[in-house]
């Protein structure tokens, strides 16, 4: 019980889960997005592999981490735009091309790293993303080590949030926008342009699909293997669900899954006999807990997964 | 002076024309109705002019000038509103949200509540149009949600509004707010559409009216100048003969018999308490009563929908033990459920396949019942019902929810009344159906009867109550409170049984 009680422990655990909770948090705010427009895309997790690798070829070549990130943000625009073209334009079933997402980005990225590096055991390093503390905040006692001295693009995720809630509940383009995933024909007898704000949430959704996968291979671990994303991209969909389609329920959600994830490394190294397999269950037991609680109640966008034909009789 | 010429306006839908070289012109400051049957092209062509649908030919010109109309934004930006049938309003948002929503009046970014709010509370004052901005449009009335559609528009800045069937889901007193408001809007020299084929509120507040059929302008007439009679028949095509029925006396062999039925008798509006009710062979018993008196729940319990709590049902004779759909299909009982949408018909699956849904395991319809499907017989089964009930599509492959609800309807018909059923459950069979398809659904109905057919009839429609049923029974929260003859019913007395009075009734002709 000593260990768990131990300052130096709560800290880390706290930093971890900052840490851990921040691509699960991009990424279901790019699903938020995706959405609130009306486009389910449940290929988050191959857009992550595609942005995971994009960023890590970039971050190597380059040595800049940040030119990384924005490399995976263009990957996954590159990757998501094909969703988007198929669903949007051509009416296809979304759940259908999001899991073709799934399938073909991981499998490209793969195939794309072995063409540059080969096919052998030891992996490539890339220099990781330097912490950016901020001046003055992060000397303040506690606080400022635990919240201020992270890496750009956790200070990026975590103000996304509130910028979110504004856009949403205060902005006249986010009451339009959320009217196109509620009731595309309303939306468009309105004057709005439903096909546009559908393919520009594709947009932001890959793009910040895309960060959510470069920040594994460019500000937490330094490699780019096969499974790095290792589902997060699901835990990021079920994220929206357990956060009610809201900016500030997604935090509540990314933070929950990011603690269990913190917690299981930590209690992995404290039991060394306990199967480490079963501990590091405990994130996508903690998904599914919340989706069968939580996963009942419909509440997300009336208009959500269906495609939009505007002479449809 | 001239505000809207549509000209020579055609529109193909793959190879059938839904408008055909329509012509409409609307002046300013004038009520203009559109008059047409379903699938008469009305909607198409206001769906034309507010830039969701693009014609396939001809041309639209405002105050003389040519324009073209690609986009909603654009018709928005010429002052042409539109209030859909079914309404456009977002639900999750408030009503001050749905009023907003794409506006492009502020250049300010955020939502400027108090300021949009006060200019929106003038404009509705201005109209008479009483609403409350900050509820969301799930707790409002559908009358209110008009209000909610016309102000949207009006904040819009439309010069020009478009009222699709306005009146099909108000009641009599909302109808009568609503063209007190018409009436606002054109004395400020605003003009408006108004579609609808009731043929008395068309004539109470037209200026002109133009009447469609089959997709094609048939002619435009000046109020003063026509009756009742000459816009029906221009409307059909043909002279209308409005039938009377005759009315019979059954006592022999009751179909079906309810004994003390309860369901969810705690709620005055979704439940049933105490209710007996016999049906017998050959006649039509009406079930009069004011929407959501336990009507639906009664539909249902009689077509093994719902399983009552207490008491017993006899149908033709042998008490109902299993209340499933399928015992009471098996037993040869149609339905026409209250809402063919919902439960009559799958709107993705074709023509075909929905006028085969109860018979699948017939031997004419598949081998070893239910096993394989005999697509030849379906086939000519099919072709024989689009004939013989008239079903207008353009192929038995079609998806149905791309059809008229008048030819829905017939599917429904088909299906149910092809083997003449001992018992047919009809609710609101005419909701939503124009003169002539009304018409068509009660010569059915009364043709079954005539064939031995036990006849429950639901309808809030009063009028096809008292028209088809040789029976009427009121029905007030739950209960029956009181059976009356269908010949010469006393009309006061049912009116005041509807309100719940049934003081009366001890000296009513009440017959068993």
């Amino acid at each position: 019980m000593e260990v768990f009680l131990n300052w130096n422990f709560i800290q880390e655990l706290i930093l971890s889960t900052i840490r851990m909770a921040t691509p699960i948090l991009i990424v279901a705010l790019a699903e938020l997005y995706s959405e609130r427009a009306g486009m389910v895309n449940i290929g988050l997790d191959g857009i992550m592999a595609f942005g995971a690798l994009i960023g890590f070829l970039v971050s190597y070549s380059t040595g800049q981490p940040l030119l990384g990130v924005l490399a995976g943000a263009v990957g996954g625009i590159v990757i998501n735009s094909v969703y988007a073209f198929c669903t949007i334009h051509l009416g296809a079933e979304q759940i259908v091309y999001g899991m073709a997402i799934n399938i073909f980005a991981p499998a490209i990225a793969s195939f794309l790293y072995k063409i540059k590096f080969g096919i052998s055991s030891s992996l490539a390093q890339a220099t990781l993303m330097q912490e950016m503390p901020i001046p003055v905040l992060s000397s303040i006692p506690v606080i400022g080590k635990l919240l201020f001295s992270h890496t750009p693009i956790i200070y990026l995720a975590y103000l996304l949030v509130p910028l979110s809630y504004v856009f949403f509940s205060k902005t006249k383009a986010g009451l339009n926008y959320k009217a196109v995933g509620e009731f595309p024909k309303a939306a468009e007898t309105m004057g709005i342009p439903v096909v546009r704000t559908k393919y520009l949430a594709c947009m932001i959704c890959g793009a910040l699909a895309g960060i959510g996968g470069a920040y594994l291979t460019t500000c937490y671990i330094s490699t780019y293997s096969d499974g790095v994303v290792s589902g997060r991209g699901f835990i990021a969909l079920s994220a929206v669900i357990f956060g009610r389609w809201m900016p500030g329920g997604v935090l509540l959600a990314a933070l929950l899954f990011g603690f269990t994830d913190a917690l299981q490394i930590r209690l992995q190294v404290l039991n060394s006999s306990t199967p480490y397999q079963l501990l590091a269950m405990i994130p996508y037991l903690c998904t599914l807990f919340v989706l069968a609680f939580f996963g009942i109640k419909k509440a997300g966008p009336a208009a959500n997964g269906r495609p939009y034909f505007r002479e449809e009789r | 002076m001239e505000f809207l010429k549509m000209d020579g306006i055609t529109k193909k839908f793959g190879n059938a024309y839904a408008n055909k070289n329509i012509v409409l012109s609307v002046k300013e400051g004038e009520v203009h109705t559109l008059l047409g049957e379903n699938g008469a092209g009305k909607s198409t062509l206001m769906n034309i002019l507010i830039g969701l649908y693009q014609p396939t030919a001809g041309e639209i010109n405002l105050r003389g000038e040519k324009v073209k109309i690609d986009t909603p934004a654009k018709a928005v930006k010429f002052g042409i509103g539109m209030v859909h049938q079914h309404f456009m309003l977002v639900e999750a948002m408030t009503v001050f949200e749905n009023i907003i929503l794409g506006t492009t009046k502020e250049s300010s970014a955020f939502i400027k509540k108090e300021a949009m709010k006060k200019e929106i509370r003038e404009l509705a004052d201005k109209y008479g149009l009483n609403i409350e901005l900050d509820k969301p449009i799930t707790e409002i009335s559908v009358g209110a949600q008009q209000r909610v559609e016309i102000l949207k528009a009006l904040y819009r800045g439309a010069e020009l509004l478009i009222l699709d069937e306005p009146t099909a889901a108000l009641t009599d007193i909302e109808v009568i707010g609503l063209f007190q408001i018409i009436r606002k809007l054109t004395a400020e020299k605003k003009s408006v559409i108004f579609i609808s084929h009731k043929m008395r509120e068309v004539l109470e507040i037209s200026d002109r009216i133009t009447v469609l059929r089959a997709g094609e302008t048939i002619k435009t007439l000046d109020k003063e100048q026509t009756t009742a009679t000459e816009l029906a028949n221009l409307m059909i095509g043909r002279e209308l003969v409005t039938s009377e029925y005759s009315k019979v006396i059954q006592s022999g062999e009751n179909v079906l018999e309810l004994d003390q039925v309860s369901f969810n008798s705690s709620s005055k509006h979704n439940g049933i308490c105490n209710l007996s009710l016999n049906l017998y062979k050959g006649e039509v018993l009406g079930i009069a009563g004011v929407d959501g008196n336990g009507q639906s729940q009664l539909a249902q319990l009689v077509t093994g929908n719902l399983v009552p709590e207490h008491g017993t049902v006899v149908l033709k004779g042998d008490r109902v033990s299993n209340f499933v759909p399928k015992h009471f299909i098996d037993s040869n009982v149609s339905h026409i459920p209250e809402d063919r949408n919902k439960m009559g018909l799958i709107g993705n699956m074709t023509v075909k396949e929905n006028l085969i849904l109860k018979s699948t395991e017939k031997p004419t319809i598949s081998y070893g019942k239910g096993g394989f499907i005999r697509k030849r017989a379906i086939k000519l089964f099919a072709d024989q019902m689009k004939k013989k009930y008239d079903i207008r599509c353009a192929s038995l492959d079609q998806e149905i929810r791309n059809l008229s609800g008048g030819n829905q309807q017939k599917v429904i018909l088909a299906r149910e009344l092809e083997e003449v059923p001992e018992m047919l459950v009809a609710v609101h069979p005419t909701r939503g159906l124009d003169i002539g398809a009304t018409k068509y659904v009660h010569d059915k109905i009364i043709d079954a009867r005539d064939q031995g057919c036990g006849v429950l009839l639901i309808s809030a429609d009063f009028d096809e109550v008292l028209k088809l049923s040789d029976r009427i029974a009121v029905m007030f929260e739950g209960q029956i409170l009181g059976i009356y003859s269908g010949q010469n019913p006393p009309i006061h007395e049912i009116s005041l049984a509807m309100s719940g009075k049934e003081s009366e009734r001890s000296s009513s002709n009440e017959i068993k």
